[in-house]
């Protein structure tokens, strides 16, 4: 169990528009959803309608792109708000962003943009996410980002910023295992030293996607079945942590709500065994 | 240098990059991103990983920037975007998006400014048939938004006596929204829907057009000039006596029976939500 006693709510698949008809018209079988915040905060219609039914029904987290938790320009109250409105709103589990940064000067890339990890950004984010705790009266899991640039400034490997972040901010952790994968790729180091070492206690969720192979460097684009690397990661990283929420990301030609679900199912007997592993099996 | 302006100065330099409209070099070397790094300094910044140059990692972003945009875009307007073609569309956001950049945590308000822009931007093809298509895509989108306020009985209006019209206003549901146009849009969008995308050619035809949504779908109907104008008039927050004599002050306007058809066909539709007595009414 996690530090927080945030629930081991299964498998589950990413909340998205294409599936709609799907799920209002059977309410098919899924542990959980995980809900993209933006999508759902300003809108009164459709979306909305359909997240509140969804709530009612499963369990739900929050997801978001848009907290800018590394971004030098002050949070916005506003945002924050709404978000605290949402996760009231739908029972959200728990609240998730980013270790990123999407714009400054007011202006909005809608990109996770990497950070340099050296002490300054390490103190500027914690005192950022503790705010932001505050502010939603609840612990924030911060996600670990794919990236395609590093910076000469950097002084300590990712997994070394996450972890003290982590600590000091007293904030979750959602461990994306593609992006693992992909910012290995893309900066070349172990993808299972970044696993290793991450505080297995305050891991509250995993993300699994697919991406796409450029040759020169890899790009998270969430499209696809996971690779079996992939699933070898999860695997290690499920036996530190025993048997945590999993969520299956799929954005480019989103297939049938079934085919999803197959593709995130594959968790299964990765966590059965992790279960085994950790005496977590039935609890 | 205080360690927060380091990276203020980092991330204003990497925004600069990413969401120049230009090539990448023009990119690096443009006035505002040369202010804060000298090209020639990149590698004091970012580092090469074993297949990619400091500055093709950074690239990836600047490429992805525009591509994000175009998606999103897209997505509010797909009549226009499929208009424009595969060519002319990446362009124009890349224009678009430099005279509106985001500046909001959500996407969904990037294209607000779409319509008025194509009204002044350079090159725009057939421009007022672009400004009427923008116009309705965009009242689609925000009517998919909008509340779903509780419809008007017919009955209701119906039991309102004719001397107290005056003293009557009609509270317009927040998914309507009325649209006049001077280009055939109405008819190519509805063209635009489906596989085979037979459009008609762009020409010259008024049209007026109630946008609404009913149980969550949203709707087009064409109305007549006098009932576009008559509920143009009563959306606006005249009272029902006040739009009702300015109608038939009109030309076209139809007698009793037809006007009493307008109403149930309105009330119907789920155009208003409720009645209000002596509410503020415009002089």
């Amino acid at each position: 169990m996690n530090r927080f006693g945030f629930p081991d709510l299964g498998i589950g698949i990413g909340l998205r528009a294409s599936h709609f008809g799907e799920i209002l018209a059977r309410w098919p079988e899924l542990d959980w959803f995980e809900v993209l915040s933006e999508n759902y905060m300003d809108t009164g219609g459709r979306p909305q309608w359909v997240l509140d039914q969804v709530a009612e029904r499963y369990p739900v987290a929050l997801h978001g792109v848009s907290l800018s938790i590394g971004s030098t320009d002050p949070l916005d109250r506003e945002y924050l708000r709404k978000l605290k409105a949402l996760a009231d709103r739908t029972k959200a589990r728990w609240v998730s962003d980013h270790l990123c940064w999407t714009g400054v000067v007011g202006r909005n890339t809608h990109d996770l943009l990497p950070l340099p990890y050296d002490e300054a950004t390490l103190r500027h984010v914690i005192g950022r996410v503790r705010q932001v705790q505050d502010a939603l009266e609840r612990p924030l899991a911060i996600e670990n980002p794919s990236s395609y640039l590093a910076f000469a400034a950097s002084s300590m490997p990712e997994w070394e910023f996450l972890a003290r972040l982590a600590e000091q901010a007293d904030c979750a952790l959602l461990l994306d295992v593609n992006n693992v994968y992909v910012s290995a790729f893309n900066h070349g180091f172990e993808p299972e030293r970044y696993i290793d070492a991450i505080p297995a206690d305050r891991v509250v969720q995993y993300h699994l996607a697919g991406h796409t192979n450029k040759g020169t460097h890899i790009i998270d684009t969430h499209s696809g079945p996971a690779l079996d690397a992939v699933w070898a990661l999860y695997a290690r990283a499920c036996v530190r942590t025993g048997p945590v929420s999993t969520l299956f990301e799929w954005d480019e030609a989103i297939p049938s709500f079934d085919e999803v679900r197959a593709e995130a199912a594959k968790a299964a007997p990765l966590r059965g065994v992790a279960a085994l592993a950790t005496g977590t099996h039935g609890a | 240098m205080a360690p927060e302006l380091a990276l203020g100065g980092l991330q204003s330099w990497m925004q600069s990059v990413i969401v120049h409209p230009g090539p990448f070099d023009a990119a690096l070397a443009s006035p505002e991103a040369t202010a804060l790094l000298p090209p020639e300094r990149l590698g004091d910044v970012l580092l090469p990983s074993a297949t990619l140059a400091a500055g093709e990692r950074i690239g990836i972003y600047h490429e992805m920037y525009l591509l994000r945009m175009a998606e999103a875009l897209e997505s509010d307007y797909p009549a226009l975007a499929h208009f424009f073609g595969e060519t002319r569309w990446p362009a124009l956001v890349r224009d678009y998006v430099c005279d509106h950049p985001s500046r909001s945590y959500t996407l969904n308000l990037l294209g607000r400014s779409l319509a008025d822009w194509l009204g002044e931007a350079r090159g725009v093809p057939r421009r007022g048939f672009c400004q009427d298509l923008a116009r309705l895509e965009w009242a689609v989108t925000e009517v998919f938004d909008a509340e779903e306020t509780p419809r008007l009985d017919a009955q209701e209006l119906e039991a309102v006596p004719p001397d107290a019209w005056d003293q009557v206003r009609l509270v317009p549901s927040a998914a309507l929204r009325l649209v006049e146009l001077r280009w055939n849009a109405n008819e190519w969008l509805d063209s635009a829907k489906g596989d085979d995308h037979d459009h008609p050619k762009p020409r010259r035809r008024d049209a007026w057009v109630a946008v609404f949504s009913q149980s969550y779908a949203v709707y087009r109907r064409e109305l007549s000039h006098p009932a576009f104008n008559l509920l143009r008039d009563l959306a606006a927050g005249h009272s029902v006596g006040q739009a009702l004599a300015a109608a038939l002050r009109r030309r076209g306007t139809p007698g009793p029976e037809a006007l009493a058809r307008w109403f149930q066909e309105w009330a119907s539709d789920g155009l208003f939500t409720r009645l209000e007595l002596s509410a503020r009414l415009p002089g």
